[in-house]
């Protein structure tokens, strides 16, 4: 039982549990910890299957074949624990284990960095992950949220970035590749993504892979991957209730008041799952509802979401799962100056809009569906397929564009173990993906993606070595393909000094068909198409070290170093006196720097503490300046004090002043400021209940981070979850 | 030594925390005599131009001569490589007619030159008859003017003084 506090129990026979194979058992049981108290979402796996424990702490196996078993557990905050259990041939075993709290001895299993469970410590990159222990304690009610506080993650008015990756393009082109549980769901017409396709309380753990990730993904994951893991569904009946209600502080002058109530939020989302050992589905039901903190920012979203899981035999599992939003918005558009409201003699007023942007709002839906068949064949051989559609639809009040945009993928992987360890791993697959839009601003196109990729690791004494590529022909309907090649190569070195990583390899993004084939207004400027656009590219180098010290600290640091060519990016010209806008090809640039996280208990273990911090240089080598819309430095502070059915907590966000803007010189002057943001948290939970408190930007600190556009104010929530 | 690092981390936040957010900026810098506001461009700055200023007359001029009674007496040319932007132009207290942008073309500008060279590309308006110019009274509560400099609708000064050449 390797020196665990307590043993597991073996019961033989005492529950009569139906199997559905006669050759096979099943394995069932609880996890908890010293006090008795269950801990969910424990990973339990052996050769062919695995479960996961639900919030009562019990899960189940079924399908396992007789005979002597090894059962691990798994989860993150607590030692991974194996046990070894006897199983009956059409009967079930019963294991009880009891996990020892340790935050720092478990090494997290990740999916995404190589496209196959690996642990953490064995990932060529460096990956940040958002447990969902994580989400809970911060009463979080949107996606992006969630994913804002990871090291070296910032979004810039809804753009995400990796180290720097994207920049701010109005969400166009994203130099992140978003998938839900593996499946690519980029939207099809702009690159960008869609945060709110999915509801948040359908997410189990982020997984944020960091650097050019195109040997194994492709186009978009330029600067990185961004993997969205939903809930398993347990065995049994389970329902979760989870309300939220809040207020938006008024604005910190009285200069700035622009309406005479306090804005208000809410939402409601309703859980309800079923499972057996063979079949399995939930369904999310939700919506909710904002006052906005700013004039013309009222927001109404519905959502649903669901999966079905079957388990037709042991080692293979059938998923369908998907969602859908409708989410209609007022369009805050960028704040008013002097003279374009009623400015009260300020130069800008950031709480107002002008006169004339007044009646903006969209409508946008979105949405996914996608089916995967999964086959642990032997411990040494296992396959994937599936098979994904994501769909968008936007509809403009003000101006009155439109657009409906669709993103059809299929993928099989094979994952070959020789022996069935994990020194010997290769990874192959093929891809592909047809895009197309209907749009009144981008008209009406199609693109094909067509894509193999194959990647090897093996283990040289204690070095992990691995080497991949990826082929990617993209093109136009009726067009020329262009292809590309990425390749990358690993290693992974543990040493006393800690786990060494490196790697370099090769990062593209294709134009979206919206960069190509744009042709709207914006900011009063006709925005001109441009059908020449190419792929741009990056190498990107990291060298990474993670080192524990004992159960009190664990420290991760990477330098990384990208150096891309032709970016693309949004240009003013002028053609006879009149200016326009248009996506060239044009930028090299170099962006480089490292990341620190340091996660430790310094004064006690119910005080668990982080740091994380990233540097990053950032230079338009064409220019010899400042890359646009990259902070210099990111810094992320936490703490997080556990008592009882009590916890008290808050983050503390520093991005540092902008250098550098795009989008124009209409925004010289814009009035930029570093970000200072503080969020505290306070919980209670004693099950079936629990109740936080969240006061985000504590300090109601007044700044923005893109051109023209507020952040949010003060915002204080309660959320209110009941679970069974 | 935990006490001290409590006491370090407190403080820290504390400085890092300290609020130094955006705050309400009036279109005239406190104390500020004079007028001030938003410049916007409109159309491409013609290759000719010398240079655009914003100028005060106390009263209407009459001859070709009274244009050089502008305030303030060496003008500040206005920022040429943005579209729009925040201008401040002294001026001291009193009452002003005539408030306006003009161009400048590239020239020796003399009282011959000046009814061609210089060009009115958008002045403050009577609210009441938008034709006409405005009084602007600046007397230290003024907040702001401002302009759309329209560069494919200049008036050249010889139009206020015909004939024109």
């Amino acid at each position: 039982m390797t020196g665990l506090r307590v043993g597991a129990l073996l019961a033989l026979s005492c529950v009569a549990v139906r199997a559905w194979g006669q050759a096979t058992g099943v394995v069932y049981g609880s996890a908890s910890d010293s006090s008795g108290a269950p801990i969910a979402d424990v990973r339990i796996t052996t050769a062919g299957a695995a479960a996961t424990s639900d919030v009562a702490g019990r899960f189940r196996l079924p399908g396992i074949p007789p005979g002597r078993v090894v059962l691990r557990f798994a989860r993150l905050g607590y030692r991974v624990t194996q046990d070894t259990v006897v199983v009956p041939a059409g009967d079930s075993v019963r294991v009880d284990v009891t996990l020892r709290p340790s935050r720092f001895a478990l090494e997290p299993v990740i999916v995404t960095a190589a496209k196959r469970s690996q642990l953490l410590d064995q990932s060529a990159t460096s990956v940040a992950l958002v447990s969902d222990s994580d989400l809970a304690r911060r009463a979080l009610s949107t996606v992006d949220e969630a994913v804002d506080k990871a090291p070296g993650v910032l979004f810039l008015n809804g753009q995400v970035n990796i180290r720097g990756s994207s920049g701010f393009v109005e969400g166009l082109g994203s130099r992140v590749l978003l998938l839900v549980d593996g499946v690519p769901a980029n939207e099809a017409d702009r690159g960008g993504i869609d945060w709110d396709m999915l509801p948040l309380d359908e997410i189990q753990r982020v997984e944020v892979v960091k650097g050019a990730g195109s040997s194994l993904y492709g186009s978009a994951a330029f600067g990185g991957v961004i993997n969205l893991l939903t809930r398993d569904v347990p065995v049994g009946f389970h329902g979760r209730v989870r309300t939220t209600a809040g207020a938006y502080a008024d604005p910190p002058d009285a200069a700035w008041r622009f309406r005479d109530y306090v804005g208000g939020l809410g939402g409601l989302d309703v859980t309800g799952s079923y499972g057996t050992e063979a079949i399995r589905g939930s369904l999310t039901l939700g919506g909710r509802h904002s006052d906005g903190y700013r004039e013309q920012d009222k927001s109404d979203q519905w959502e649903g979401a669901g999966k079905a899981e079957w388990h037709p035999a042991a080692g293979t599992r059938v998923t369908a799962s998907g969602s859908w939003t409708s989410h209609q918005y007022q369009v805050s558009p960028p704040w008013c100056e002097s003279g374009q409201c009623d400015d009260r003699g300020l130069a800008f007023q950031p709480f107002m809009i002008g006169t004339d942007d007044r009646g903006a709002s969209t409508r946008s839906d979105k949405g996914y569906v996608a089916t995967t068949v999964e086959r642990t064949a032997s411990a040494g051989f296992a396959w994937q397929a599936r098979a994904s559609w994501v769909r968008t639809h936007f509809t403009d009040s003000k101006p009155d564009d439109w657009g409906v945009a669709n993103r059809y993928g299929t993928e099989l992987r094979g994952t070959l173990q020789p022996g069935g360890d994990s020194d010997r791993v290769v990874t192959v697959g093929v891809e592909a993906a047809r895009a197309d839009v209907t749009s009144d601003i981008f008209g009406g196109h199609a693109q094909y993606e067509l894509s193999a990729y194959g990647e090897g690791e093996r283990r040289v004494g204690s070095v992990r070595l691995s080497a991949g590529g990826r082929v990617d022909e993209i093109g136009l309907v009726g067009g020329a393909l262009g292809g590309q090649v990425s390749p990358r190569v690993g290693v992974v070195w543990p040493t006393r000094l800690g786990t060494w990583r490196g790697s370099i390899g090769h990062g593209f993004r294709a134009p979206s068909l919206a960069e190509r084939f744009v042709s709207t207004v914006a900011f009063g400027i006709r925005v001109v198409p441009d059908s020449t656009l190419v792929s741009e590219t990056a190498w990107a180098f990291e060298l990474g070290d993670a080192v524990s010290f004992g159960s009190a600290a664990r420290l991760d640091a990477a330098a990384f170093w990208t150096d891309a060519r032709q970016l693309i990016e949004p240009m003013f010209f002028e053609s006879g006196g009149v200016p326009y806008i248009q996506f060239r090809n044009v930028l090299r640039a170099r962006l480089r720097g490292f990341d620190l996280s340091f996660v430790a208990r310094p004064l006690t273990r119910r005080l668990e503490t982080s740091v994380a911090y990233t540097f990053l240089d950032a230079r338009d080598l064409g220019t010899d300046s400042v890359l646009a819309f990259r902070p210099r430095h990111l810094l992320t502070l936490a703490a997080d004090y556990g008592l009882g059915p009590f916890s008290l907590g808050g983050d503390f966000r520093y991005v540092s002043r902008i250098e550098r803007i795009e989008l124009g010189l209409s925004w010289a002057d814009d009035p930029r400021v570093a970000a200072r943001v503080l969020d505290l948290r306070a919980g209670w939970r004693r099950d079936p209940w629990s109740a936080r408190l969240l006061v985000t930007n504590a300090l109601n600190y007044i700044y923005s981070l893109t051109p023209g556009t507020l952040e949010p104010v003060r915002t204080a929530s309660v959320v209110l979850t009941w679970t069974y | 030594m935990r006490r001290g690092v409590s006491r370090a981390a407190l403080v820290t936040l504390g400085a890092l925390a300290c609020n130094n957010g955006l705050q309400p900026v009036p279109v005239c810098p406190p104390g500020f005599l004079g007028i001030c506001g938003t410049v916007a461009f409109r159309g491409a700055v013609p290759d000719s131009t010398q240079a655009v200023f914003i100028v005060a007359f106390d009263s209407f001029p009459q001859t070709l001569s009274d244009l050089f009674k502008f305030k303030p007496a060496s003008p500040v040319p206005l920022p040429r490589d943005r579209p729009t932007f925040k201008y401040a132009v002294p001026l001291p207290n009193g009452r002003y007619q005539w408030v306006l942008a003009v161009w400048e073309k590239v020239g020796t500008l003399t009282p011959l030159t000046a009814g061609t060279l210089l060009q009115e590309t958008g002045f403050y308006r009577d609210a009441s008859d938008t034709t006409k110019p405005g009084v602007v009274v600046v007397d230290g509560t003024r907040t702001g003017i401002d302009f759309v400099i329209d560069f494919g609708n200049r008036h050249p000064v010889c139009s206020y003084f015909p004939p024109c050449p």
